[in-house]
């Protein structure tokens, strides 16, 4: 059985997913300061709710504001970012307005993060069993005994060659595939409800990938938590993610279950991100405007006017709504393409 | 007209400071490719692909087995040094890597013209020509490139390269930086170029999508071998190797129901390169594995027209999944979803230069 089907089968049993949602994010907007002038809205924004057992993809182009939205729901918006507005409710708290300490005790434990990059996570000059298991110690507050069995179970869990040897290894003894599985082994060891992947997979060989993402997932079914999986990697989330958001700009413009994104796009910018993909110049050049130089920001009206080959007047003068074309399939746009 | 490159059995291997140990980087490629031809090199990181290129380019020396370009050794490369001036190009992953921040890019793209001794109006054409070529405008000669996009410091990148007008161009991971759209329009231009100018290409890249529609040949990396070898169609329509086929099987295409069939699913890890095992290189990973393989290597077979497997059992793994062309339904599926619903008044403008 390969990566892929592993995956779709721990996706075939989902966990319960109730009516409410486990995560609510409402309208998050996210400034950066700029120099004197007008503070850059960077995230314009955000609505998107994730259900237990849920896996949500995030895809958009490098400066779509990805990251920052991973990091504005954990509470730390990155550099001089500043949550200008907006709530994220988790497990029936808006935890915006948590305490500093309060939201500390969350991270971690309940909501946690695997980003891209392992090596700058891990501690050079600790072993990486005492890392994991500091994880386990500081949240649950077990034992340093129990912290290191939880460690090594962990760390067969994401199946790492060798497990009771690795525990003592430093991180410069693992390769790179080895050390971002100790990364979601930390982020998962706390068994958190709700695990945010920012680009964790992009620097991995497609085939350690795959077992990564075959693992993210089953670990993510087996906890019955949610998952938001950031990617620019738009392929992997046809095949598994349960739904699929497009941000572009700091705006989601398309957010449809995986089916319909792919089969039914809706958004001028969806249908122009899958025609680069489709190796077929007639393809994109009639989703994309040939003029890149005019690209700017709008401040009424579509954000995507300058690069919509279908814009018309009414585009850049209304913001267009975010509207349902089909259950739970939405486009934030005037026009949006039907099919069939 | 003959072959522009050929490789045979070419090894690589470095020492390692303070120990007797070397890094077995290469360990015998053998390799042609025609003129206008394009040849895709994939395999997982630290397979030696770049390794390969710089080989080929001269940034390292070979430890044994030899490169020709044309008919020229390349051992030799002082003793040609005038006939193979320009020839040869190479183009970095990192756009801004090739690019010195504080040098305009006109000057940045003429640069490798200056060994070639032309005249300044030669040189200016050329230039101009080369900046054509990746359809930049003229004002942009001015430029630094941190006025630029990835994508268009991409562009200098190759015409940087290609001011030369060389015969063969390595591309190193040339789009792995860039978005799905700036990464989508280099490829246009390196297709469009290699037709107008019959350029052969040298494509290392791990997005074995793109290497399928780029490439007319490809050939797989493992461990510093290349297991298989032949044209891109028969590689990915039905691999012969083990390796070939677990990777290919890992790529994932944005339709939720195309999935590549293998009968390989690769486990763990590449091994070091430093202690190599005896017998086929894959053989900890491999599901085809027999006894044979833990202490033979597989010899190069030819199975077909200028297609060679390393693989005692290749017949079985070729019969193992049936033949699919995964990647041409993809294309007739990304025509029926967004051909459709092209808007009417918008009429496809092929290769339109963006200003
Ligand atoms: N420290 C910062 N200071 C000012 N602006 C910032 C900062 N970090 C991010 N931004 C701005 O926020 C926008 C979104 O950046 P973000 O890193 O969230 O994008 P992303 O979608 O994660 O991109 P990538 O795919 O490259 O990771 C960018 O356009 C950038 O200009
Ligand atoms: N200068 C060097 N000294 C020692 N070892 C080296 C050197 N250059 C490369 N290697 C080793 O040779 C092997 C092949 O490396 P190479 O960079 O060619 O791989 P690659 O296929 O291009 O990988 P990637 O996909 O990550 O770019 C690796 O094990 C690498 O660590
Ligand atoms: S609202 Fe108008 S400009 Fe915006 S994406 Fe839709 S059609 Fe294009
Ligand atoms: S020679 Fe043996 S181990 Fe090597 S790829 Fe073929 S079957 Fe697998
Ligand atoms: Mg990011
Ligand atoms: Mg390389």
């Amino acid at each position: 059985m390969d990566a892929v089907e592993t995956m779709n089968k721990a996706r075939s049993a989902p966990a319960d997913t109730g009516k409410t949602p486990l995560i609510d994010i409402r309208n998050l907007r996210v400034t950066f300061p700029s120099g004197g002038a007008a503070p850059k809205t960077v995230l314009k924004g955000i609505d998107l709710a994730v259900k237990s057992g849920e896996i949500v993809g995030l895809v958009g182009e490098s400066g779509a504001g990805k990251t920052t939205l991973a990091r504005s729901i954990l509470g730390v918006p990155p550099g001089p970012g500043r949550i200008a507005g907006g709530e994220v409710h988790f497990e029936g708290r808006q935890i915006l307005s948590l305490s500093e300490a309060e939201f500390r005790r969350l991270r971690g434990r309940r909501l946690s993060v695997v980003v891209p990059n392992p090596r700058a996570e891990l501690n050079p000059l600790l072993r990486t069993g005492d890392q994991i298991a500091s994880m386990a110690k500081i949240h649950l507050g077990v034992n340093g005994k129990e912290a290191r069995r939880l460690a090594l179970q962990m760390l067969r869990d994401v199946q790492i060659p060798d497990p009771e040897r690795r525990m003592d290894a430093y991180p410069h003894e693992l390769s790179g595939g080895m050390a971002q599985r100790v990364v979601i082994a930390m982020a998962l060891i706390c068994n958190p409800a709700f695990v945010i992947s920012d680009d964790a997979t992009s620097g991995l060989d497609v085939t350690v990938q795959a077992q990564i993402l075959a693992l993210l997932t089953k670990l993510v079914a087996e906890q019955g938590s949610a998952m938001l999986f950031i990617t620019r990697d738009v392929g992997i989330t046809a095949h598994f993610c349960d739904r699929i958001a497009v941000l572009f700009s700091g705006e989601i413009v398309e957010l449809a279950p995986r089916e319909a994104l792919f089969l039914e796009p809706a958004h001028p910018y969806t249908l122009m991100l899958l025609a680069s993909f489709s190796h077929s110049p007639r393809l994109r050049d009639s989703w994309s405007v040939p003029d890149t130089s005019r690209r700017r920001e709008l401040a009424a009206g579509c954000q995507y006017a300058d690069r919509c080959p279908i814009a018309q007047p009414v585009c850049r003068e209304r913001r267009p709504p975010f509207a349902e074309n089909g259950p739970g399939h939405f486009a934030r746009c005037h026009f949006p393409v039907r099919h069939g | 007209m003959s072959t522009v490159l050929t490789i045979d059995n070419l090894y690589k291997h470095f020492p390692i400071a303070g120990s007797k140990q070397v890094v077995q980087a290469i360990n015998g490629v053998s390799l042609t490719i025609e003129p206008g031809e394009t040849l895709g090199l994939v395999g997982e990181s630290g397979s030696g692909k770049t390794t390969v290129g710089r080989c080929i380019v001269g940034l390292i020396e070979p430890s044994a087995g030899t490169i020709h370009f044309r008919d020229a050794d390349l051992a030799l490369r002082q003793r040609h040094k005038r006939e193979l001036a320009g020839k040869i190009q190479l183009v970095f992953q990192e756009p801004n890597e090739s690019l010195d921040p504080r040098r305009k890019i006109g000057d940045t793209i003429s640069e490798p013209l200056l060994p070639l001794r032309l005249d300044r109006e030669t040189r200016r054409r050329r230039t101009a020509d080369a900046l054509r070529l990746v359809r930049l405008q003229p004002d942009l000669l001015d430029a630094y490139p941190s006025e630029l996009s990835s994508g268009q410091q991409q562009r200098v990148g190759i015409a940087r390269a290609m001011v030369t007008e060389p015969e063969l161009v390595v591309l190193d991971e040339p789009t792995s930086a860039l978005d799905p759209t700036a990464r989508a329009e280099i490829i246009d231009l390196l297709r469009r170029i290699q037709s107008e100018r019959h350029t052969a290409y040298l494509f290392i890249s791990h997005d074995l999508s793109t290497v399928r529609f780029i490439s007319h040949r490809v050939a797989v990396m493992y461990l510093g071998m290349i297991v298989e070898q032949g044209s891109a169609e028969t590689v990915f329509n039905r691999p012969q190797h083990p390796y070939s086929s677990g990777l290919l099987s890992s790529v994932m295409l944005p339709h939720p129901h195309l999935k590549i069939e293998s009968s390989v699913s690769l486990k763990g890890e590449i091994p070091s390169p430093i202690n190599l095992p005896k017998g086929c290189f894959l053989a900890s990973r491999c599901p085809f594995v027999i006894d044979r393989c833990r202490h033979e290597m597989p010899p190069a077979e030819t199975v077909g027209e200028r297609h060679t497997v390393h693989c005692f059992r290749h017949k079985d793994v070729a019969a193992s999944v049936p033949a699919s062309d995964t990647f041409n339904v993809f294309m007739k599926e990304a025509e029926r979803i967004l051909g459709r619903t092209v808007p009417s008044g918008v009429k496809p403008s092929l290769h339109q230069p963006t200003t």
